[in-house]
């Protein structure tokens, strides 16, 4: 009665669907760094869990972001390629989740 | 009686039950939402206000898209007699008073625990004492309960360390090159959006499958059917309300410190999650929705360098995991004792619980609620994982570089 068989499809599509957005998400950053727009996130409001910039510190590392960027090997094409791929990087991570939601809410599909 | 006139004519009891099942699921969402929105409050992903919303719209929204687990509540744990279903609202009630009093009793005691179990126990002690052991079909409760309950952790666990070595992976750089990883607070407002949306998918359907349950009992619904619209209105509702208020209680007391769990990682903790709820809810396992985030807290901080379990901290989680479900059937089976009185013992039950749940109501206000109290699950999960600091000695040229 136990249906094992379950499990596995459970940990299948998990496995599956998080190792996807996972990945697409994070070839996506990786893009935009490979292009030279380095996504900096300034401190907010609740900053417990990661390190709390201070404004000299957030100065610094924007000052580091921009020294890598003009460093960057990459011609200006390669550099806008790079930057399409990863913005499709981020739309492709959006459409797998809701083609996940649709696959899951049998009102849609019938 | 059809199953889609507005609210029939109810008995007393029946009323009572469902006012009952609607206050747990409140509970539920109050309790739950840490576990979908501390981490975007707490990285600075979401303002607060805006992340409490979003959780609360997506719990509504989750409850009305499957109706798996609550037909598994109402139709498969329970024995079906000659006269319907082995089980009276009665009983239900007295599940449901030691339920609650179990989940409030170590949600105040900051034990890890789960809300999901509590009801099961509850509802399994009571009907051992009210109507036989028979009364339970032991294989579905085995299938569909407390195998998922083993399992799913470990699934989520193990999908989330797969999925934080990815994240890190496929974003490694040079030491001293910015690596971008910043971003990925950007995607944890979709990854705890997505969190939200699986627990109203999995949590709001249990209440649904006891009102349901109750219905059956009561002869207002034919056995095996599914729970009908306004049970499923009303309990999105429930939650929804319970997700609301609960965010108020988080913000006020955030600040205090989380266990520091990167962008990077927490991404990935919630992308597992969600992924391991919505495919079970979809396969109609009643898991716990905590314990399957503890899991991928678990699994994402071994994803990472330098990283070590402590089993003391991982035994206290894992103690309390299996204490729920037969700690709640034994205050389950209390209340059913009382309740089998007859209408004497459903009022004692009803006082008794009341008195106990207003005792502990004052004992949390004059205790000022802390850290420990609000978010202790899941933060509990972050800290079984132990990190180093420096993870990787860095290599030689690699140095010069940061000296330069």
């Amino acid at each position: 009665m136990i249906e094992w068989d379950a499990f596995l499809i459970v940990t299948a599509a998990s496995l599956f669907s998080a190792a996807l957005l996972v990945s697409l998400y994070s070839l996506g950053l990786r893009l935009l760094t490979t292009a030279g727009r380095i996504p900096l996130v300034d401190p907010l409001e609740f900053t417990g869990a990661i390190t709390v910039l201070t404004p000299k510190k957030a100065a610094k590392q924007q000052k580091r972001a921009r020294k890598a960027a003009a460093a960057n090997p990459l011609t200006p094409g390669l550099k806008r390629l790079a930057l399409v791929a990863g913005y499709a990087c981020f739309v492709l991570c959006g459409g797998a989740v809701l083609f996940g939601v649709y696959l899951i809410v049998p009102a849609l599909h019938g | 009686m059809k199953a889609w006139s507005l609210v029939p004519e109810l008995s007393l009891i029946v009323i009572l039950v469902i006012a009952l099942a609607l206050i747990f699921d409140f509970t539920n969402g109050f309790h739950d939402t840490a576990n979908a929105m501390a981490t975007p409050i707490a990285t600075g992903a979401m303002k607060p206000k805006v992340a409490v919303g979003v959780a609360a719209i997506l719990n509504l929204v989750g409850a009305f898209l499957s109706t798996e687990v609550a037909r598994t509540v109402s139709g498969g744990i329970i024995r079906e007699g000659d006269g319907g279903v082995l089980i009276t609202p009665e009983l239900i009630f007295a599940g449901l008073i030691g339920a609650i009093v179990w989940n409030l009793i170590t949600w105040l005691l900051g034990l890890p625990s789960s809300s999901s179990h509590a009801l099961f126990g509850g509802l399994i002690g009571a009907t051992i004492i009210g109507v036989g052991s028979q009364a339970i079909d032991y294989n579905v409760v085995a299938a569909k309960v407390i195998l998922p309950a083993l399992i799913a952790p470990l699934i989520a666990g193990g999908v989330a360390l797969v999925a934080t070595r990815l994240a890190y992976m496929i974003t490694r750089r040079d030491l001293g090159k910015p690596d971008g990883r910043g971003g990925f607070r950007y995607a944890q407002i979709f990854s705890s959006s997505l969190v939200a949306l699986a627990h109203g998918t999995n949590d709001a359907q249990k209440t649904m499958g006891v009102i349901t349950l109750t219905l059956i009992a009561g002869g207002f619904q034919a056995v095996g059917s599914g729970p009908v619209f306004w049970v499923i209105a009303a309990c999105a509702l429930a939650i929804a309300i319970g997700t609301y208020t609960g965010g108020w209680r988080i913000i006020r007391t955030m600040g205090s410190g989380l266990t520091e769990i990167k962008p990077a990682q927490g991404f990935a903790a919630e992308t597992s999650t969600a992924a391991t709820i919505l495919a079970s809810s979809h396969l109609g396992f009643a898991l716990s929705t905590t314990q399957v985030a503890s899991g991928s807290v678990i699994g994402s901080g071994l994803g990472r360098r330098g990283s070590t379990i402590r089993w003391g901290m991982a035994g206290r989680i894992a103690l309390g995991w299996i204490m729920t479900l037969p700690a709640s059937a034994i205050m389950g089976a209390f209340a059913a004792g009382l309740a089998l009185l007859g209408p004497i013992g459903i009022v004692l039950d009803m006082v008794i619980g009341t008195i106990v749940i207003m005792a502990l109501f004052r004992w949390s206000r004059r205790n000022r609620v802390t850290h420990n109290t609000l978010l202790n699950d899941i933060d509990d999960a972050g800290r079984v994982v132990h990190i180093k600091k420096t993870p990787r000695r860095p290599r030689r040229r690699d140095r010069a570089k940061v000296a330069r």
